[in-house]
């Protein structure tokens, strides 16, 4: 079982059978547990302080069934939260991201959050101008893409990070700099229907893509979607904007279709009404776990803009006056039960190796991104001119 | 008499009873006051455009995307006012001059679009229209492959007519309320067709209520921001949005000046339709003219009342009720309870922003109408700019200034308020002015006469006689607040959330069913208010 995971195809196909899959991977899981010499074996059934348990944290359905207990630093093993922390919560997930901080709150009685929810392009700008102002009311950024992180830390608006936290995070998913660190993993991927191409057809490299008749006239996007930006944004560091032109023009003379976001390019995909599409992994995952025998799969290009690994992450916000607080919750998103949370709830890479993603997902290290500097993405403002001289926005 | 006879006299009649001017001078520097609070925070963007060297500003302005946008939103703009004014116009001369039958039925089914937010609308064409949409797929059994898509400039200036028409429908139902049939009736005796009567007699008399209708119009659709959006069209908004994330405020504010200058343009261009002193939203009820029989014109002036509110009302809410019952976004997570707090802090802001533009929008309506000089209606034309003032714009602005001059107020309930007051005031100003116009200035003569101070005269005397378009006003201003977004995202204090902040939040990250319950309720909670507005019609 393990050495399937190892030797597996990067750009895999995701089967549908869900417990025969997550069976598979839950046998590998545990081998990596306990990597940072957390219990995680405790978490299975511990109720702690606030009676709130690893169950409370973990998602459920086909793809979440009978995982083991994640393996890192347990939030038994940190200090307890307390006080009340303004938090700018960046993302359309703000949803998900607020039960997470609702268990927190519920674990420690004595622990608040105040959270604002914007998108994250707008809390990041809104972050800077108080900061250039003065101070910002915000103690912790949490943000769904690193281009924003990358901005108000360019900016100057950032703290540092505790030590503890960093050091369990890989460090392509952190800045050089350690001004932010991420905390969960997105990964560029092709959703394609099952009923009507097999993994096979589906070029390695997204340079390959205008060229491949399987796809012609079938394929979608939502170019006006940050993950789709900073896809492109990575195309850009990785190539040039001649060439990233180019590229968007033989897609567009190639047939493409526009969605809004790219959950609905996954459901199209599903539907038949796509062959394929361009968009981030989890929303593949979503699909399949609301309609379970859907014929959606996953697959990976390798080592280009298309295999890009964005991140969710935090940020301490310069001049915070809760700088202890903001350091140990910090620890707290990345402890083992916040990551199961991600894993299992949001679909996306956790960030300690610890914790297996969810399903049949590759691990984080058998992805193959490019090599690019994760706070470059915030050059965006290049890259809507450039969508835009396209005709793609 | 017609009404700018009446206007006339009364002006006469002012003019002559209120000659000791101290009160007019008291009132032109209160109201003077009030306007230049209101435009102060525009000043940012002349701050930060000013910051770029000229020569990059110029090329900034001259650039090949910045000529497309100004003809975008131009052709928007133009077209959102065009086809207003042909569902309004009509529709209010069917309600209030026909025997239309269930007369009152359409009244409100024709002013109620007004509470649907227009994004809320655009989502619901998207729904409904888009490619994959209910229409796609009640069409794709039948073999209709592909239907005509809704993005683009068409469904923009679609989406937004249907809800801002509203504006134009009720100001030109006020005017043909309120002016005096009797003439149309002697034209006719002077052997007009009922055709011409229309243009010669009646068109005449409420171009002014369908002109104030109208500036409301394309203010509206000049600062919108969600429905260009969403239907993927390039206007300013949307380019001034994406400059914003993209974190370049030089281009931005340029491109906010260019937006400003557009206002100015459409205000100059009503001013010169005469409008504006006119009929916004208020009818005296007096001799009104002989009901139009409709006859054989019954079944299809029935249908096109049905038509519109089918598109504007039973579409947006049936989508809704869609996602309501069409769960399941593939989160296992519970995501984002609604909770009732937010409901009230949607409805104190609406309060509290209606009740301060009530007492703000008295002192310069008074003055506008009773004015005696050329200059006495500028306070009311300076209201008019920040209703143009997109709230992108605004909540920059407002989070600019308000971080380096009144760090206290920073994301304070106030500044947000405050930031609804510039943009809805134009709204109550409107409506109590032209209440004020209709009350006798004899009346103070006659109660300072008696020895009551000017101001207890006023209140005394002319308060109770304006009420209803007071209360009309601080309707309309309750209703807008309610449905404004993009300075509520950016100015509301932290953990402080509304109905459109949670619904905005809720559907971007793809649960519609969860935005569909306080979408509805906001949409409810906003029809009661524009029952307010009718009302006042059955009272009048």
């Amino acid at each position: 079982m393990t050495g399937r995971n190892v030797t597996q195809s990067r750009r895999r196909f995701l089967a549908l059978g869900g417990a025969t899959a997550a069976t598979a991977l839950a046998g590998c899981s545990g081998i990596l547990g306990s990597g940072d010499g957390g219990d995680g074996g405790s978490g299975g059934t511990d109720t702690g302080a606030g009676q709130v348990s690893l169950s409370d944290f973990r998602g459920s359905g086909p793809l979440v069934a009978q995982r083991e207990a994640p393996g890192g630093t347990s939030i038994e093993d940190l200090p307890d939260l307390s006080g009340e922390l303004t938090l700018y919560l960046g993302g359309g997930e703000g949803g998900l991201y607020l039960d997470l901080i609702e268990l927190l709150e519920q674990r420690y009685p004595d622990f608040e959050a105040e959270q604002r929810l914007e998108a994250s392009s707008d809390l990041a700008n809104t972050i800077i101008e108080e900061n250039e102002a003065g101070a910002s009311p915000a103690d912790v950024f949490m943000s769904i893409d690193a281009g924003s992180l990358g901005a108000v830390a360019n900016a100057g608006a950032t703290a540092s990070l505790p030590e503890e936290a960093l050091s369990t995070v890989p460090e392509a998913y952190q800045d050089s700099e350690g001004r932010w660190v991420g905390i969960a993993g997105r990964a560029r991927a092709i959703p394609y229907n099952t009923n009507q191409i097999s993994e096979s057809d589906i070029p390695s490299t997204v340079q390959e893509f205008p060229e491949a008749t399987a796809l012609e006239n079938s394929m979608g996007w939502a170019p006006s979607y940050g993950a789709f930006q900073s896809f492109i944004t990575a195309m850009r560091l990785i190539r040039d904007d001649d060439e990233t032109m180019a590229w968007l023009q033989a897609m567009q003379d190639h047939g493409i279709t526009t969605y809004d976001d790219e959950f609905r390019v996954s459901n199209a995909c599903a539907d038949g009404e796509l062959t394929a599409g361009f968009a981030n992994h989890y929303y593949t995952l979503r699909v399949q776990s609301a309609r379970e025998s859907s014929p959606i799969g996953l697959a990976f290009t390798e080592g280009d803009a298309g295999a890009l690994v964005n991140v969710s992450g935090l940020e301490i916000i310069n001049g915070t006056d809760n700088a202890d607080l903001a350091s140990n919750f910090v620890r707290h998103v990345l402890s083992a039960e916040a990551q199961e949370f991600f894993a299992t709830r949001t679909f996306a890479y956790p960030m300690i190796p610890g914790v297996a993603p969810v399903g049949d997902l590759p691990r984080i290290d058998d992805l193959n991104p490019p090599d690019i500097n994760l706070t470059e993405l915030a050059d965006v403002a290049g890259t809507v001119d450039l969508l835009r001289d396209a005709g793609v926005l | 008499m017609g009404t700018k006879d009446r206007y006339e006299r009364l002006r006469e009649q002012a003019t002559m009873s209120e000659r000791d001017s101290s009160p007019h001078t008291l009132l032109a520097v209160v109201s003077l006051a009030i306007s230049l609070l209101l435009l102060a925070p525009l000043v940012w963007v002349f701050l930060r455009a000013g910051e770029i060297e000229f020569t990059r500003a110029l090329a900034l302005l001259t650039s090949d995307t910045t000529v497309s946008v100004t003809l975008n939103t131009l052709a928007l703009v133009t077209g959102v006012t065009t086809a207003s004014i042909l569902i309004g116009v009509p529709l209010a001369i069917l309600t209030a001059q026909t025997d239309l039958p269930f007369k009152r039925f359409w009244t409100i089914t024709s002013a109620l679009p007004l509470v649907v937010p227009s994004y809320i609308g655009a989502f619901a064409f998207v729904s409904a229209f888009g490619p994959r949409g209910v229409l796609a797929d009640l069409l794709s059994p039948l073999g209709v492959e592909q239907i005509p898509t809704i993005y683009g400039l068409h469904g923009a200036i679609l989406v937004l007519t249907l809800f801002t028409y509203p504006y134009v429908f009720l100001t030109t139902r006020a005017s043909l309320l309120s002016f005096d049939g009797t003439v149309v009736e002697a034209a006719r005796t002077l052997n007009h067709t009922r055709l011409e009567a229309f243009r010669r007699v009646t068109l005449p008399q409420i171009a002014p209520g369908i002109a104030a209708g109208a500036l409301l119009v394309a203010l509206y659709a000049l600062s919108d921001f969600g429905t260009p959006a969403i239907m993927q069209y390039d206007v300013f908004t949307r380019m001034i949005y994406n400059e914003f994330g993209a974190r370049r405020l030089d281009y931005a504010s340029v491109l906010s000046m260019l937006l400003l200058v557009m206002a100015l343009g459409i205000l100059a261009v009503e001013s010169r339709l005469n409008a504006g002193r006119d009929g916004a939203y208020v009818s005296s009820g007096s001799r009104r003219p002989g009901l139009i029989r409709l006859g054989y014109w019954k079944v299809p002036a029935v249908l096109f009342c049905a038509a519109i509110a089918s598109l504007c009302l039973v579409l947006p809410v049936g989508i809704l009720l869609q996602w309501l019952l069409r769960s399941g976004t593939g989160y296992s997570g519970g995501g984002f309870a609604f909770e009732a707090a937010y409901a009230w802090n949607s409805v104190g802001l609406a309060a509290a922003a209606a009740a301060i533009c009530v007492v703000a929008a008295l002192p310069i309506a008074y003055l506008s109408a009773r004015g005696t000089s050329a200059v006495s209606s500028l306070p009311e034309r300076a209201t008019y700019v920040g209703y143009a003032v997109p709230g992108v714009v605004l909540g920059l602005a407002l989070v600019y200034l308000g971080l380096r001059y009144v760090p206290f107020l920073y994301q304070s309930v106030i500044l947000l308020v405050f930031a609804y007051v510039i943009r809805f005031l134009p709204q109550a100003v409107g409506t109590t002015e032209s209440s004020i116009l209709q009350v006798d200035p004899q009346y103070i003569e006659a109660a300072r006469s008696l020895g009551y101070h000017p101001l207890s005269a006023f209140r005394k005397v002319v308060l109770p006689l304006v009420a209803p378009g007071i209360a009309a006003g601080a309707a309309l201003v309750f209703l807008t607040t309610m449905k404004e977004l993009p300075a509520t995202l950016m100015l509301r204090p932290t953990g402080f959330e509304t109905f459109v902040t949670y619904i905005w939040l809720v559907q971007g990250a793809g649960y519609y069913g969860q935005a569909a319950v306080p979408a509805l309720v906001l949409v409810g909670l906003s029809g009661l208010s524009m029952l307010v507005i009718l009302r006042r019609e059955d009272t009048s």
